[in-house]
């Protein structure tokens, strides 16, 4: 009981406040590094970090740091954190409309000098994917990793299985093998309702088959009227119609996506298809192997659907992840360095491609053939290369409170809490 | 005890002088703070802009602070409820002489030393509907295929019943500790009347406790207030809105559609709620008296 | 019946002398033991899915029944420390550390002259203190955010320690104050005879005299502290200082997705030092918790 005594108490209090006053104010972006923020991605995270190495070793420059996060508090980190004097000097974001609030309030660099002084810059990449992080006209990020669309996956042996020749053409051929899983006792959709980005996609793709990529245009233009456009209802009564189906399960409300938990359903043949964005295949690279190296996992373009105005070959999702640079850092000139050399970089792209990425680069096929995974990476790049239009997921397209009221009562149709009127209704009031 | 003629030097009010600095600066300041922010917009980004009742006015129009403000009324009147009901019989039961009541306190203590954070990991990973407990025990209680939390209408029961599971050692605890006061000798007595368990429960055990009951009970109602990571963690307020209460209808306004302005709202209307319930607490339990609790004895 | 009138009336006349080893004995209670099994299994299973699941390897995991035989997989043990848990259990305490620091520092004084002033100003005060009792921290977080950006403390432990000390504030003195409330008036008049000003009346009587309720509100704030998630999670974003309880949020394994028998074993590590303290200062522990009102 000595150390109980007040003398004794009052003294470990003194040098308890100071230790900790000592810690609290050295935070991190002091010193002379370059700070660099991305997405937390297992596979990604160590081909950056052998780039940012790489680059730190050589040349006369701040060293580069970075740091990684979870998708769903990522945001709202960034949102905080660039209004706050602990901003990173580089930053990963999505481009688009998730883009445009930052660079609205001044935050981000004008790239539009850097690569009008380099057209071999400009060149490098894919104009569908540099465009994602243009805004009026000037660019506001470059490329960091590789094209995201949406596709269906499926399992190939439970397909099989179920007496499924050929992966879903049409809209026709998808209740068909909804059908003719349901009668297998399998769940034919694999989907992580309790993270309602998940089910947009499913609405992305049905609008835009239905609508044409102008439905969603008017919507994130803010057009009066755009989200009582015949399309939008259509596309949500067919979701509708898919869960009244039992397309999806019973029990997808509790299912989430960041642990795993719907692709392990994929894997274990538990369900047949999931509607993902193409790091499905090297997470489930890196969460089940057996599965994706034994040649189970299969691939193909969402189905068309009868009388839509959207071209077939359209995509959605994530042109790219893009970095930008803030304005408030205090190296920008060894920020814009470091992205434009380490993009483009050999080295990095080859890694890129041994991950299974596909690096928005012109002329990469010929490096993906040559690579593992060639037959997925080849495919991921026809898609982007011959469509038309490739639609920034909506999430990051819209601004933050609208898309957030958009999530909560697109969950609540996926739910069947609410109606499509209903949705129209709150989105359009 | 002011009969004496009092010759002790008193304290100043300087001696109080730098917790209330603190507290004003830590604590007051931001709540006068947040009253401001509610008359402005602000997404995070730049300065506050002032834009007057703009979001005064819309609440009056928001159908989500009433579902908000329903969902947390009942979460703090169920888990009362329930908790109260369940750790009143299990504290009383626990005060006497089990055996192996050392090892049975550890283990039912257990739930109390996991942070709020671990607790809501912990059953996000045993709600999982395929993979995690709730494929067993689900089809006990006649959820077949396991989905707690996505379902509407059995997502803010199970948050209620997680919340239960994390405090009901505690107030247990209290229960049990106070049972242990209750002099053996009334019940002694009457058992010689010839009374029987249960109306000894009714006529002692219940009348004893009622301090501890009051207590307890404001610890439940002034905690539901606060939870907050609970129901983030597992169901981050939906499906839908099914469980966005009021704190976390706060949060997500806040840090999700960054909309800080009208965030600022709610939390006003979480300050006002919580100004109540102080008020009423202080004078049902009577905090303020300035008396020993030893006087009279 | 006489049960209901006699009982009261033998405790208020005159205290029953207690013999020592007599305890309250009610008769078998078959109900109520039917009633704790059942909890304790409601309690235990999910404890044992915790430890259990920590203890498999994530194919394992997703294979095998939640409720079948644990693994001896403790590679998950492993990769949780190796990723930086370690760092977040140093951050935990030092937030807890510093604000038990900050709150035994304020509340000592401040009780005191709560208890023993006559000035209208600290009884106003106190009162004032009083309303914050029920009031939730998450309300001012967005204000509070606004404050620790401006004072260029974010993302520091710093920032989560300030407000956390603030709300646990109330609670503390008034605990202190009603356990300080029962030192007899003779002590301070006798010291006061001797000449004593307050502060060496604080320091040789009243400090001496509260250390029980010192220690318990020492324990309350710690726990409090320990546990705190809203401030972290909206006042630091760096994992360098990122605390236990978020870190087990954010915590991702070397694995894609969330890991979770490694999620887990997070969890399961994160209790280990209450569970420490709870085997080695159960009294002290459960005082805290209850902030002395079980007494």
């Amino acid at each position: 009981m000595k150390l109980r005594s007040p003398s004794s108490i009052l003294a470990l209090a003194a040098a308890a406040v100071l230790a900790t006053a000592a810690c609290g104010t050295s935070g991190p972006g002091t010193g002379d590094t370059v700070t660099v923020w991305g997405l937390q991605d297992t596979a990604l995270n160590p081909v950056q970090q052998k780039a940012i190495k790489a680059y730190n070793a050589k040349g006369d420059h701040p060293e580069v740091r970075l740091q990684t996060f979870v998708n769903d508090p990522y945001k709202q980190k960034l949102q905080t954190a660039l209004g706050s004097p602990n901003a990173p000097d580089v930053f990963s974001n999505w481009g688009g409309g998730n883009l445009r609030t930052y660079v609205k309030a001044g935050n981000v660099v004008d790239l539009s000098p850097m690569l009008k002084s380099d057209p071999s810059l400009k060149k490098a990449f894919l104009p569908i994917v540099l465009n994602g992080a243009r805004l009026d006209g000037k660019y506001y990020g470059l490329p960091l990793q590789g094209m995201q669309p949406v596709s269906l996956y499926f399992n190939k042996d439970v397909f099989a299985k179920a007496g499924i020749a050929k992966p879903p053409a049409t809209w026709d051929d998808l209740l068909g093998a909804i059908d003719k899983l349901k009668a297998k006792n399998v769940q034919p959709i694999a989907l992580a309702g309790s993270q309602s980005w998940t089910e947009l996609m499913w609405m992305e793709y049905l609008l835009d088959r239905v609508g044409g990529p102008e439905a969603f245009a008017a919507i994130e233009k803010g057009e009066p009227g755009a989200w009582q456009a015949p399309a939008v209802k259509t596309a949500l009564n067919m979701i509708v119609d898919l869960v009244k189906r039992g397309a999806f399960g019973t029990n997808y409300g509790s299912v989430g996506q960041d642990n795993g938990a719907a692709d392990a359903l994929l894997s274990h043949g538990k369900a047949a298809m999931e509607l993902m964005g193409s790091w499905e295949y090297s997470a489930q690279l890196a969460a089940a192997p057996k599965f994706v190296n034994g040649g189970k996992l299969g691939w193909t373009a969402f189905p068309t659907v009868p009388g839509g105005k959207g071209d077939a070959a359209n995509i959605v999702g994530n042109p790219s992840n893009f970095f930008s640079v803030t304005t408030k850092s205090k190296k920008k000139q060894a920020a814009q360095d470091f992205i434009k050399t380490s993009l483009t970089d050999p080295a990095y792209v080859n890694d890129l491609v041994k991950i299974g990425q596909v690096p928005p680069l012109t002329g990469v096929k010929a490096k993906l053939q040559a690579a593992p995974h060639a037959d997925f990476t080849t495919y991921i790049y026809d898609l982007v290369a011959k469509a038309p239009s490739f639609q920034q997921s909506w999430d990051q397209a819209l601004d933050p409170a609208t898309s957030e009221k958009m999530l909560t009562n697109l969950q609540k149709v996926f739910n069947r809490q609410q109606t499509p009127e209903q949705f129209v209704a709150a989105m359009a009031g | 005890m002011a009969a004496v003629a009092d010759r002790s030097a008193r304290p100043g009010a300087i001696w109080a002088a730098p917790a209330l600095v603190y507290f004003a600066v830590f604590a007051l300041l931001p709540m006068a703070l947040v009253v401001y922010l509610s008359f402005t917009r602000w997404n995070g980004l730049g300065s506050p802009h002032w834009t007057g009742l703009a979001n005064w006015s819309y609440l009056l129009r928001d159908p989500q602070v009433i579902q908000s403000l329903k969902l947390s009324g009942i979460l703090t009147a169920v888990t009362w409820a329930f908790q109260t009901a369940v750790s009143l019989p299990l504290g009383v039961w626990a005060a006497g002489p089990q055996r192996g009541r050392a090892v049975l306190s550890a283990v039912f203590f257990t739930p109390l030393l996991i942070s709020s954070s671990g607790i809501a990991v912990l059953w996000k990973a045993l709600l999982d509907p395929n993979f995690g407990l709730a494929t067993i025990f689900g089809p006990w209680v006649g959820v077949d295929d396991g989905n707690f939390i996505g379902r509407p209408s059995l997502a803010l029961w199970t948050i209620m019943a997680v919340i239960s599971w994390q405090f009901i050692p505690f107030h247990t605890l209290l229960y049990q500790s106070a049972t242990r006061q209750i002099p053996s000798v009334l019940y002694e007595a009457a058992t010689v009347d010839g009374a029987g368990r249960f109306q000894q429960f009714r006529a002692i055990t219940l009348p004893q406790l009622r301090h501890t009951i009051i207590t307890s009970s404001v610890l439940m109602i002034v905690g539901s207030l606060t939870y907050f990571e609970v129901v983030l963690i597992i169901t981050g307020g939906g499906p839908g809105a099914a469980t966005r209460i009021l704190p976390l209808d706060m949060y997500l306004t806040g840090f999700s559609a960054f909309q800080m302005g009208y965030a600022s709202v709610l939390s006003v209307l979480l300050l006002a709620v919580g100004t109540a319930l102080s008020l009423l607490i202080v004078r049902v339990t009577g905090y303020r008296r300035m008396t020993s609790q030893r006087e009279g004895l | 019946m006489t049960v209901r009138s006699a009982p009261r009336a033998e405790v208020r006349a005159a205290p029953v002398p207690r013999p020592p080893h007599r305890r309250y004995r009610p008769r078998a209670n078959v109900p109520a033991g039917i009633g704790a099994a059942i909890w304790l299994v409601i309690v235990g299973l999910p404890l044992y899915y915790l430890v259990a699941s920590s203890l498999r390897s994530r194919d394992a995991y997703l294979d095998a029944g939640p409720l079948s035989a644990p693994g001896t997989h403790v590679g998950n043990y492993g990769e949780v420390l190796g990723e930086g848990f370690v760092t977040y259990l140093v951050n935990n305490v030092v937030v807890t550390a510093g604000t038990v620091a900050i709150v035994l520092v304020l509340a000592a004084p401040a009780g005191y002259a709560i208890v023993r002033s006559r000035s209208r100003l600290v009884r106003t005060s106190f009162s004032v203190m009083l309303l914050g009792l029920a009031i939730p921290a998450q309300a001012t977080i967005i204000p509070l955010y606004l404050l620790i950006t401006r004072l260029h403390l974010y993302d520091s432990l710093l920032a989560i320690i300030l407000p956390t000390a603030a709300f646990v504030l109330p609670m503390a003195i008034l605990v202190l104050t009603s356990q300080m409330r029962d030192i007899p008036a003779e002590l301070y008049e006798s010291m006061s005879l001797d000449g004593a000003g307050p502060g060496l009346v604080l320091w040789r009587l009243v400090l001496p005299l509260s250390r029980p309720g010192l220690v318990t509100i020492g324990i309350y704030t710690a726990l409090n502290a320990w546990n705190g998630f809203i401030f972290p999670l909206v006042l630091t974003q760096d994992p360098a200082v990122r605390t236990v309880t978020l870190g087990l949020w954010d915590f991702q394994g070397t694995q894609g997705t969330q890991n979770v028998p490694a999620v887990l074993a997070a969890v399961t590590l994160s209790l280990l030092p209450l569970l420490v303290l709870y085997l080695f200062g159960r009294r002290h522990l459960l005082g805290g918790l209850t902030a002395g009102f079980g007494k």
